[in-house]
């Protein structure tokens, strides 16, 4: 049983053998009550927590709670490489309307291509003719941007607005100290100064 | 092998690796491909990237060696559109057909203009500059025929039509798609001398045919990129 359970907690990232032993020895030395509390939590959410229905972002219910909102704006769809993703731009509070995740980017040397990034699902929001634009918020990565592309091309023939998160300096951050990715990607993304 | 100390090379491939670290696979001057393990390059700040020329340092023994350092020599290239997905198509062949450590100075080379030349060549000429890139990448890796004469030894006719062989070269033919001047073409190997529309998709089925046994069954998965609705 022990050893079992060290073998359970090395599925963890970053958790080595010595780790998981340091964890086995104290849930059943000095804390057996946070122990269960750990394996009923678990055994919850593994049961219960899915993919919702609607963006595919990870949800306890079939929709989650961003797409059950009925006050948040149905005609923007932004759409994200990871759950991760939301949950910072909700941090930002800027944004109001729905999300796409993709669990992803393209990667054709993985065999990562259009359908394990539910993009069949993404065109048949678009061909619903709710969303009146769509926000390309993949990374600042060649891969994020090869995505970013590839959606853009699909979204074309739509009637709908494509556009894509601006990356650069951060506020506060200065020139100087920018990598040149950053610089190039700042510049390029430049727009009209009002 | 002990340590390699900044080599020239660019990066073909990424994919993550154990939490924080990097898998990534390299197409370098003096040892050819080579996968490394970039520790806790995740979630650097500066992140590698590829189609940038680059410098790297490596060590380790045993088969997978670690990236102890690296530098970028030149600015990012951006890549935009339909360029960046050649760029990607053109990065699978790589890492399908090279072997590991077996070194090809002449491709490094080829690899290094290809990039350099997708940055900033109109959508028109790209396909040219990508088939210019498999022929010579075909020529390279010791998969060529002989461009400069047909099966029987006489000289490409350029007004002539001409059927392909597998490993054995173009056969004249009265109903031969391909033409003696697009063999031409491919044989002179210039960015600025490029075959009509026609001619171009005829020199891209050319080229599938020959890279079509290097492949296998497998299928190039970038391809499927190029959106075709
Ligand atoms: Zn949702």
């Amino acid at each position: 049983m022990i050893e079992s359970l060290n073998k359970a907690f090395c599925a963890l990232p970053g958790v080595g053998s010595k780790t998981a032993q340091r964890f086995v020895y104290h849930l059943l030395e000095r804390n057996r009550d946070g122990g269960f509390e750990l394996a009923k939590a678990l055994v919850d959410a593994m049961e219960h927590v899915q993919h919702c229905h609607s963006c595919r972002t990870l949800s306890e219910k079939t929709l989650c709670n961003i797409c059950a909102n009925t006050v948040r704006d149905d005609t923007q769809l932004c759409v994200v490489e990871t759950p991760a993703d939301i949950h910072a731009i909700e941090q930002s509070g800027a944004y109001k309307g729905k999300y796409f995740v993709l669990s992803g980017y393209l990667s054709p040397i993985d065999g990562i291509g259009a359908s394990e990034l539910g993009l069949d699902e993404l065109e048949q929001k678009l061909q619903d003719k709710k969303v009146d634009e769509i926000i390309l918020a993949t990374n600042a990565t060649v891969e994020g941007e090869v995505t970013a592309h590839y959606i853009s091309n699909m979204a074309k023939q739509f009637d709908v607005q494509i556009t894509r998160i601006a990356h650069g300096i951060p506020i506060g951050g200065e020139l100087e100290y920018a990598d040149i990715n950053t610089i190039a990607h700042a510049l390029s993304g430049r727009k009209n100064y009002d | 092998m002990a340590k390699v100390d900044l080599t020239p090379a660019f990066l073909i491939h990424r994919r993550t690796f154990k939490d924080t670290s990097l898998l990534l696979d390299f197409l370098t001057l003096e040892h050819g491909r080579i996968r490394l393990v970039g520790r806790g390059l995740r979630n650097s700040k500066t992140q590698i990237q590829v189609f940038q020329h680059l410098k790297i340092s490596y060590s380790g023994k045993g088969d997978l060696k670690s990236l102890t350092n690296w530098e970028a020599d030149d600015t990012p290239r951006q890549l935009k559109g339909d360029n960046l997905i050649l760029g990607m198509y053109v990065n699978e062949l790589i890492s399908r057909l090279l072997h590991d450590q077996d070194p090809h100075f002449e491709l490094f080379e080829i690899y290094k203009s290809f990039v350099e030349n997708l940055a900033t060549i109109n959508p028109l000429s790209s396909h040219w500059l990508l088939r210019l890139f498999e022929h010579n990448l075909l020529q390279e890796l010791g998969y060529g025929v002989d461009f400069s004469q047909d099966i029987t030894g006489e000289p490409i006719d350029l007004s002539a039509g001409y059927d392909y062989q597998h490993q054995g070269g173009f056969v004249r033919s009265v109903a031969g798609k391909i033409l003696g001047k697009s063999i031409n073409q491919l044989l002179i190997n210039d960015i600025n001398n490029m075959p009509d529309m026609q001619q171009l998709k005829v020199c891209r089925d050319l080229n599938r045919m020959r890279l079509k046994p290097l492949l296998g069954d497998k299928p190039l998965q970038s391809r499927s990129l190029f959106f075709s609705k």
